[in-house]
């Protein structure tokens, strides 16, 4: 019966102008940080086994090859001590020959030559379990740079007829490694446990590297030629002072990569911006709606105040209606990105198999956030203009 | 509630007449809880303001008005929903009943609230009132005297200590302001109430207890 009093002057077409406002809005801003947090991960390379936090340090290699490309303990030293520095791990390079074969049951078809480096376990955010060796263990895990399996798939197997092999396929390889060194010699099996875009190298665990150039190069010398350095910030100047200052090397990519996901940041942002504009906007117009229907209702709500009706119970029909018009538009505008979303992401997966899933989580908190903070702006105002007309 | 005090109360509006005689103004006045007062007035003499101070949507006044030693400016909000759900019914010179809803959907909208009456003695009072033909007819269809019988119902489906009634009967015929008189005394008697008529001119008959002009 209140309601049938207070619905009086409700305008639908102002309602429905708010009600297309928000959701246009609130969708341009749930869209923007989910493309955002889809894409995102692209572009970071974080591929969840070495952390996009790090920077690879290396010696700049001068055009006639002279000087050492190897850091000294002072060098170390001194790195260890710049205020950037989280962290500092050194690679170790196997010192001897490496010969490995791969085939499937046991049948090989393709050798080559190779090498092995590796870096202390904590840089690595392999599962632990799989992540380790000790002397006697059968068979040693590797992790190989994605862009091998990608000269592989692309490169070699397109040329020559040959199946192209999937990461999931490439972990179940037996790979028969043949070390030699200081006359000695010894097979071993490899199983190939993940992938990363990071480094660039053949990666083995720091238990292996110092069993096996112990045993096969105990004579050899090891002083490290790279260097994998945890920092706080990446886009710090002073790291990029101190290795220019210095004629060292950081991995160019990662600066690149470091850009772009700057100008992914800086684009969402501003569509983000709009879309919370529109949606600011569109605040404005339901609050102007409810604003001009309890002014034109004011001598009705006035009544009902002096005849006992609370403020509060005056003011709930309105407040219920912009609570349940905001809930309506969060509900649709997640509707209409989860749609959206699946559009993008099969391109994506087209064009990136190796993605993520990622989620919807943050976007729904978003949502979730806003429309909390709407709903209770709303219910405030609408409070308030009641109040108003209480006190005359 | 037992007792309502006007102590030297006085509209703004008159700070500036110091030729004012009045029995109410300016003077100690105690409204009791279960009496009966007839207050007469020329118009524009205040009647209508002084309903307003003591239900407590104005306060353009000077001096104090208290509710059981309880002076009424410091009343909250909260305060005042209860009173006016429990303690003071007032029924308002104009009327302030809601022309989009029927005649029983006006008084339905107070009962509603207090739950005070049960549909079937509310459809009693239309009958004895002689609207019964127009339980269900919107409000704004019906005349000014035909709404001073909604308006008077709906004053009484709640709890109350002390009723007010602003000129109710300015439209009735001799007839209709006995009935509507009979329903209102019955349930002030029957709930041990005070009741404050306000007249400009005919009054209903009732047995008052003090006559105040303003």
């Amino acid at each position: 019966m209140i309601w049938k009093l207070l619905r009086q002057h409700l305008s639908t077409l102002q309602l429905a102008g708010f009600f297309l406002a928000n959701l246009v809005g609130m969708l341009i801003v749930l869209f923007a940080l989910q493309f955002y947090r889809d894409v995102k991960p692209l572009f970071s390379q974080d591929d969840g086994l070495i952390s996009g936090d790090y920077l690879i340090l290396s010696k700049r290699i001068s055009a006639i090859g002279m000087g050492s490309s190897t850091f000294s303990q002072r060098e170390l030293d001194e790195i260890r001590s710049q205020p950037f520095t989280g962290s500092l791990g050194t690679f170790t390079a196997s010192q001897y020959k490496v010969s490995c074969s791969m085939g499937i049951e046991g049948v090989a078809n393709f050798g080559t030559q190779m090498y092995f480096e590796s870096v202390p376990d904590p840089f690595v955010d392999a599962d632990h379990s799989r992540w380790h060796y000790a002397e006697g263990d059968p068979i040693v895990p590797i992790i190989l740079p994605r862009s091998y399996l990608a000269i592989y798939n692309f490169g070699f197997a397109q040329s020559r007829s040959l199946p192209k092999l999937s990461e999931g396929l490439v972990s179940m390889i037996d790979m028969t490694l043949v070390l030699r060194g200081e006359g000695k010699e010894e097979r071993l099996r490899g199983r190939v446990v993940g992938f990363t875009n990071r480094l660039q190298t053949i990666l083995v665990p720091q238990d292996f590297m110092e069993w096996s150039n112990r045993r096969f190069a105990p004579n050899a010398d090891v002083s490290p030629t790279r260097l994998i350095l945890k920092v706080g910030n990446p886009a710090d100047q002073r790291i990029a002072q101190f290795v220019k200052s210095h004629g060292y090397d950081v991995d160019e990519d990662k600066l690149q990569a470091g850009k772009t996901t700057y100008f992914l940041r800086v684009a969402s942002g501003v569509v983000m911006g709009v879309g919370l504009l529109i949606s600011l906007l569109s605040f404005f117009i339901l609050m102007l709606s409810i604003y001009l229907l309890v002014q034109k209702n004011t001598q009705k709500l006035q009544n009902l105040l002096l005849i006992g009706y609370s403020p509060a119970r005056v003011s709930l029909p309105y407040q219920l209606l912009t609570i349940g018009v905001n809930l309506v538009v969060l509900l649709l505008a997640l509707g209409l990105l989860w749609w959206l979303r699946g559009q993008y992401m099969q391109q994506l997966w087209a064009m990136f198999p190796t993605m993520h899933q990622g989620s919807m989580l943050g976007s729904i908190l978003l949502g979730l956030v806003l429309f909390l903070l709407v709903s209770v702006l709303n219910v405030l105002a609408v409070r308030r203009k009641v109040m108003a007309i209480w006190q005359g | 509630m037992q007792e309502i005090r006007l102590s030297h109360t006085l509209p703004e509006v008159f700070a500036m007449h110091d030729d004012l005689q009045s029995e109410v103004w300016q003077q100690d006045v105690t409204f009791l809880r279960g009496k009966t007062y007839l207050l007469e007035a020329s118009s524009g003499t205040g009647k209508s303001s002084l309903c307003s101070f003591i239900y407590g949507f104005r306060s353009d006044y000077q001096g104090i008005i208290t509710f059981d030693g309880q002076n009424i400016r410091r009343l909250g909000v909260g305060d005042w929903t209860r009173l006016r759900q429990r303690h003071i019914s007032l029924m308002f010179q104009e009327l302030r009943l809601f022309p989009e809803l029927t005649a029983l959907e006006n008084v339905l909208i107070k009962n509603r609230l207090t739950g005070f009456k049960n549909k079937k003695a509310i459809l009693q009072w239309f009958d004895e009132l002689g609207i019964s033909d127009k339980v269900n007819s919107p409000l704004r269809l019906m005349s000014f005297g035909q709404q001073q019988r909604v308006a008077m119902m709906r004053s009484l489906v709640q709890p109350f200590d002390f009723l007010f009634v602003d000129e109710p009967i300015s439209h009735l015929d001799d007839q209709n302001s006995r009935s509507m008189a009979d329903i209102m005394m019955e349930e002030a008697t029957r709930q041990g109430a005070a009741v404050v008529v306000t007249s400009i001119g005919k009054h209903m008959e009732l047995h008052y207890d003090q006559i105040l002009h303003l």
